[in-house]
């Protein structure tokens, strides 16, 4: 299994003229046998027809995704459930696409609507809303293992973090290609270098949780770049690429090298957390302005930084000097003097000690607070007198946070013994995986002085129509969203130890139609949720369920539960109090009382702020949003592709009784009072309305009308009058019966699933 | 009253047959159920639907329950367990070349070596070596199995604390107390079964220390806060009584019940139904679990209650003897939290004030469990995520050292009166037999009854395990 030093011609001949040849590497195709290139994942995408002929009723099988879908269905016996009703259905897809649920209006609008065409044009509504991109963001974020802080220790705030976010929402919301957002992610920076969009893409491989305060510089960066390689594996090409980090692949047919030739593409490449977001005009308008402030306060400032300067050094010789000495001696070398590997040791010290950087250890005022006595006293005055021309300045670059190459020449990647940063073997050069490298053609990267241009190189690889793995692995991420299981069930692991396709020619032909839609998200959303497949009922079918109780070949629409940021955005909506402005810094809505969490959490000063959809509250790699994370939202550290699902008594508790869930009931009832008569039945149908997107049945208005009353009852024994509003304690019975009303129905199971 | 109630005997027996009881009723979807199969394939069974169910262990458990004494930020073995008279030679000079070079968190590898100030003498029929800042515990000492050759991989705390709760000094693995639930499930359905308690700050890492990682999010840790409402959410909010509360889960259960009735196959929507039941039951049982006002005056001052310097640990070592004695199995309680024991500057003063805080709350904890007979079935585990370095830091101060460093342990199987290893001749590093975290986490499993190459769970096309790819039961340290 041990893979042999690469030999030295390679080497030199990948580098020479400055080109870097993407060619499959000899001996890791080798250690790569025939049998392997068989698992299907690996094969090229087929071309076979939707099979609408040879059905029971071919009818059926107008929809292409139904025709796969039923054939597989009448090879075992089985057929479709009806359709679902027009209410679940609308519900269903509601939440599915935007994260909430219809309002009664919608509803209404709906059922009314009898042309053939509602439900698309229902959809179409749905995918052009803005809500879409905010719902559908959440997944990709799970991917993208974002969050907004470090990890680690001090969990510092990465204060940009939120633009990578935004920009996922938008990308979606204009329906970007898939292609496009993947050339991007990987090389926004290399492709268009002043495109604000294509920087803040970047960030993709920036959320690496990250012991930023490290002293073993070498080993964090090996920590950094075994991250972004697992992710990158992982994400775009569906497979387990980590089991070959230490060895060769167990199972699957990804060398060690191969692991290595993929880092490659990443080995020159650093944090930036600075990445200015003006260009042209606009940023020249910008400097202008900060000349101007710096020509009016160059004398204050110089002398500020007279007083300033031996203190500044002291803190910072005080932390450099604890670094092992190869990493001072890189950081007291000129710039140009430095090795490829020196300059990515010293970028990964810059978070604290370059002045640009948020985190730096000496700015002006930690500076200044270790003057004494006169020196103090003088530092202040000049303050003062520099803040008399804070008018005058431009205020903060907007800048974003990604990465970038360090120059041109790429430091060497080595195979390393073990996985271990201190074991370097034989040196490899970037490549994709050799078991479909004959396949992918070369992708030449062209060097410029700013950039190796590796990674521009690896997403063409990547978005080449010929790979196998980049449309097949995100037409299952759309369909395991939609239908709760993915054609294959194990959506990040394409491998032999993952699951075979239940559907393997549907796979296939919806890899190449997604291409064939110029990479369209939304046109595979819609394929998706218009076919009948999509539309069924999600009902018991006794018969059915013995013949295939997983629902593997999609015999009725499967239930399922509600995210934790769709419980929280929907009981928000439901209950009035969602305040839907988009993007921007996140939030920070209320925390359990007592709860901590290292890093901050500054509740939202504007109460406002704090009823923001949960795609804009604050994730912190270390304390998760505790709603959120006892509803399965994913650790942080890595990718997730497919969410546990968990049911347990702390998730009740968080809806029964925290304050929060009490407050949307109070919201909740005080809209309900608003929007209906006082009748109780017409208070219960309104709230069921909008809770369940439809009216009571005549048994449950009588049992939710004999909990009212009893509720009522109970309440008024403890006796809770308003006197002072001139309220009896009967009319607040009533009331806040209709808030636990409310409350139990946005706890019950016909709420936090869709069905 | 509840509609429920009021289904056909028939249908809702069925309905709760398919729920199972109490904790049994928490379910996962049906790809969690195949994943259950590989599992089993693997060696290690349990049913997703009733996650938390109790599970056989694979080997005979010796150790019910452990109480691990997390001393956060690294107390100094050389001043507590480890004595080297061959500082007292080498004082005041530079590390000898010949034991190797170090890379240090604070840089502090070139700095001279620092003697002990404290006063070692042996202790017990064992004569185990035991400084004088640690007096109580010093009269348990023949109960004690004493490691004196631990090692770990990381430098910094937050990796290091991670890398002795899960193994790892990467965050995202289970935490070996979700393992442990996973392998053996609860036997107090009304309690968490895997609980964290802490003193003083945010531990370092936050609950990613006791996090399930990629298992399913049940297996968690729980921190208990400290008074009467020890976890969020428990209690209902003012104003709400009990009959009103029941009032609404009542109708509640009506609710979902005929729900399920319409989908009798969907155990996952009988599970959440019954999580209601669950929770109810909770905001009764846990208060009542850590409520140590029903202790005697004497069991109160065995833990130090008596003292200010001793109450806030004693408190929390009580607890535990509390949540032991109601059947939770894994209980961490973290003292200094937030890095407390990180000695940079001065030892003396550092060490002093922790080693007082914590040493008569666990003398106390380790006579009351031997004196009610839980100490057989509950095991005590001591220690940091590493120890300290042999050289001064700033003249009074010592870095962080994870090459050599002392872990003991107490009752639950442990083999009383040992010393297993030995660090070389100025504590540096693990020379004579030295214990991985993995052997560690692999040793504590295997008291618990669990094999911890057999236990594994399958993620990401491996089955993963608490060891990774490593670890050995210290045999020295465990009774035949």
């Amino acid at each position: 299994m041990y893979c042999r030093p690469q030999p030295f011609w390679a080497t030199v001949a990948a580098f020479s003229l400055g080109l870097l040849a993407v060619v499959p590497d000899a001996r890791a195709a080798e250690a790569v046998g025939t049998k392997d290139r068989l698992h299907w994942a690996f094969h090229p995408v087929r071309r076979a027809p939707p099979p609408a002929d040879s059905l029971k009723n071919p009818s059926l099988g107008r929809h292409p995704v139904d025709a796969f879908v039923l054939s597989e269905l009448e090879a075992r016996g089985l057929g479709y459930s009806p359709e679902a009703d027009k209410a679940t259905l609308l519900r269903r897809v509601y939440l599915d696409i935007v994260g909430m649920s219809p309002t009664p209006q919608e509803v209404a609008e709906f059922l009314a609507d009898e042309s053939g065409d509602a439900f698309e044009k229902v959809v179409d509504h749905l995918l052009a809303s803005p809500r879409y991109g905010e719902r559908w963001a959440r997944h990709w974020l799970d991917l993208a293992r974002y969050a907004e802080s470090e990890g680690f220790k001090a969990d510092e705030t990465r204060p940009n973090a939120w633009r990578y976010r935004d920009y996922v929402v938008r990308s979606l919301n204009a329906d970007k290609g898939y292609d496009r957002f993947i050339l991007e992610q990987l090389a926004g920076d290399e492709i268009w270098p002043e495109d604000a969009e294509a920087l803040i893409a970047t960030g993709f491989n920036r959320h690496y949780p990250d012991e930023s305060n490290a002293r073993n510089l070498m080993q964090r960066r090996q920590e950094i770049l075994n991250d972004i390689t697992d992710t990158v594996g992982s994400v775009f090409s569906g497979l387990t690429f980590a089991c070959a980090r230490c060895h060769d692949h167990k199972f699957d047919p990804i060398p060690q090298a191969d692991y290595f030739r993929l880092q490659a593409f990443f080995a020159n490449t650093a944090a930036d957390d600075h990445i200015p977001l003006l260009f042209g005009e606009a940023k020249s308008r910008y400097d202008e302005r900060l000349r101007k402030w710096e020509g009016a306060t160059r004398f204050l400032r110089a002398e500020m930084e007279a007083l300033e300067a031996p203190k500044r050094a002291e803190i910072l010789s005080d932390y450099v000097d604890k670094y092992p000495e190869e990493i001072q001696v890189a950081l007291r070398k000129p710039e140009s003097e430095r090795t490829p590997f020196e300059c990515q040791m010293v970028a990964k010290a810059k978070l604290y000690i370059d002045p640009s950087s948020h985190q730096y250890l000496a700015p002006s005022k930690a500076a200044a607070a270790k003057l004494k006595g006169d020196q103090k006293k003088r530092w202040e005055a000049l303050s003062q007198e520099l803040e008399k021309y804070a008018a005058l300045h431009p205020g903060p670059l907007p800048v974003a946070t990604g990465i970038r190459d360090l120059s041109g020449t790429a430091p060497a990647t080595h195979l390393l013994k073990r996985g271990n940063w201190d074991s370097p073997e034989s040196e490899v050069t970037p490549g994709f995986l050799s078991v479909i490298g004959r396949r992918t053609p070369e992708a030449p990267s062209k060097a410029s002085r700013s950039t190796t241009g590796r990674r521009t190189a690896l997403a063409k690889l990547l978005i080449d129509p010929s790979n196998p793995l980049t449309s097949r692995v995100m037409v299952n991420r759309l369909w395991h969203h939609h239908f709760g299981r993915g054609l294959v069930a194990t959506p990040s692991d394409f491998g032999v130890k993952g699951e075979s396709p239940s559907h393997p020619a549907l796979l296939d032909w919806l890899a190449n139609k997604f291409i064939a839609e110029k990479w369209s998200l939304k046109a595979m959303h819609r394929l998706l949720v218009t076919s009948r497949a999509y539309r069924q009922s999600s009902e018991h079918r006794p018969d059915a369920f013995r013949t295939d109780p997983e629902n593997r070949y999609l015999w009725r629409y499967s239930r399922q539960r509600l995210e934790g940021e769709v419980i929280r955005d929907n009981m928000l909506f439901v209950s009035g109090r969602l305040n839907s402005k988009m993007g921007g810094p996140s939030v920070f809505p209320a925390l359990p009382a007592g709860m901590e969490s290292r890093g901050g959490w500054k509740l939202s000063p504007d109460a406002s702020d704090r009823d923001r959809r949960s795609i804009y509250v604050f994730v912190r790699r270390n304390t998760r949003y505790p709603m959120f994370e006892t509803f399965d939202m994913p650790d942080t550290h890595e990718p997730c592709a497919r969410r546990n699902q968990t049911t347990s008594p702390v998730q009740a508790l968080t809806l029964l009784n925290s304050e929060l869930t009490h407050g949307w009931a109070g919201s909740f009832a005080e809209k309900i009072h608003r929007e209906s008569s006082s009748a109780l039945g017409d208070q219960i149908e309104r709230a069921y309305m909008w809770a369940f997107g439809r009216p009571p049945t005549g048994e449950e208005q009588k049992i939710a009308e004999a909990f009212m009353h009893s509720q009522a009852r109970v309440i008024e024994a403890a006796a809770i009058a308003d006197p002072e509003r001139g309220v009896s304690p009967e009319a607040v019975a009533r009331r806040t019966a209709l808030t636990d009303l409310c409350h139990a129905l946005m706890n019950s199971n016909e709420f936090v699933y869709r069905f | 009253m509840s509609a429920f109630t009021k289904l056909a005997p028939s249908a809702r027996r069925e309905f709760l047959a398919r729920v199972g009881s109490g904790f049994g009723a928490l379910a996962l979807d049906y790809i969690l159920r195949r994943d259950t199969l590989e599992a089993e394939a693997a060696g290690h069974v349990f049913d997703p639907l009733q996650p938390l169910q109790r599970r056989d262990p694979h080997l005979s458990a010796k150790a019910h329950s452990v109480i691990w004494l997390f001393m956060e930020g690294g107390p100094s073995h050389l001043d507590l367990f480890d004595p080297k008279p061959e500082l007292e030679r080498l004082s005041g000079t530079p590390m000898p070349a010949s034991f190797g070079k170090v890379i240090t968190a604070m840089g502090t590898a070139s700095n001279t070596l620092m003697p002990s100030k404290r006063r070692f003498s042996r202790h017990g029929q064992s004569g185990h070596w035991i400084s004088d800042w640690y007096p109580h515990i010093a009269r348990n000492a023949d109960d004690l199995t004493i490691i004196r050759s631990c090692r770990a991989d990381g430098l910094n705390h937050v990796g290091s604390v991670c890398q002795m709760n899960t193994g790892d000094i990467l965050a995202g693995r289970p935490s070996l107390g979700a393992w442990a639930t996973y392998g053996l499930g609860t036997s107090n359905e009304n309690l968490p079964t895997f609980v964290v308690m802490t003193d003083a700050a945010e531990v370092l890492g936050g609950p990613k220390n006791w996090s399930a990682g990629f298992l399913p999010t049940v297996f968690q840790g729980t921190q208990l806060r400290q008074g009467n409402v020890p976890i969020f959410h428990l209690a209902a909010p003012m104003g709400v009584d009990d009959a009103r509360q029941r009032g609404k889960l009542d109708f509640l259960r009506t609710l979902n019940g005929r729900l399920g009735a319409r989908r009798p196959e969907d155990s996952e929507l009988a599970a959440r139904l019954d999580s209601y039941e669950l929770a109810y039951r909770m905001q009764a049982a846990a208060p009542e679990a850590v409520d140590i006002g029903r202790e005697t005056e004497a069991t109160k001052a065995l833990y130090g209650l008596d003292n200010p310097a001793t109450e806030k640990f004693g408190q929390i070592c009580l607890r535990a003897r509390r949540l032991v004695e109601r059947g939770v199995r894994f209980v961490q309680c973290y003292s200094g939290s937030g890095s407390g024991w990180d000695a940079h500057n001065d030892l003396e003063a550092n060490h002093s004030k922790l080693c007082l805080s914590s040493d008569k709350p666990i003398a106390g904890l380790l006579a009351d469990l031997k004196a009610r007979g839980l100490l057989e079935s509950t095991l005590v585990i001591w220690g940091g995520e590493f120890g300290r370095t042999p050289f001064n830091e700033k003249g009074l101060g010592r870095d962080h050292n994870p090459w050599g460093f002392t872990t003991w342990m107490a009752g639950g199987g442990a083999k009383p009166g040992t010393v297993v290893g030995s660090t070389d001749e100025i504590g540096l590093r693990a020379v004579d037999r030295p214990v991985h975290v993995h052997d560690l986490h692999a040793t504590i499993l295997h008291l618990m009854g669990l094999d911890h190459e057999r236990l594994t769970y399958p993620h990401n096309g491996r089955g993963e395990r608490p060891t990774i790819n490593a670890g050995e039961v210290i045999t020295e340290a465990v009774e035949a």
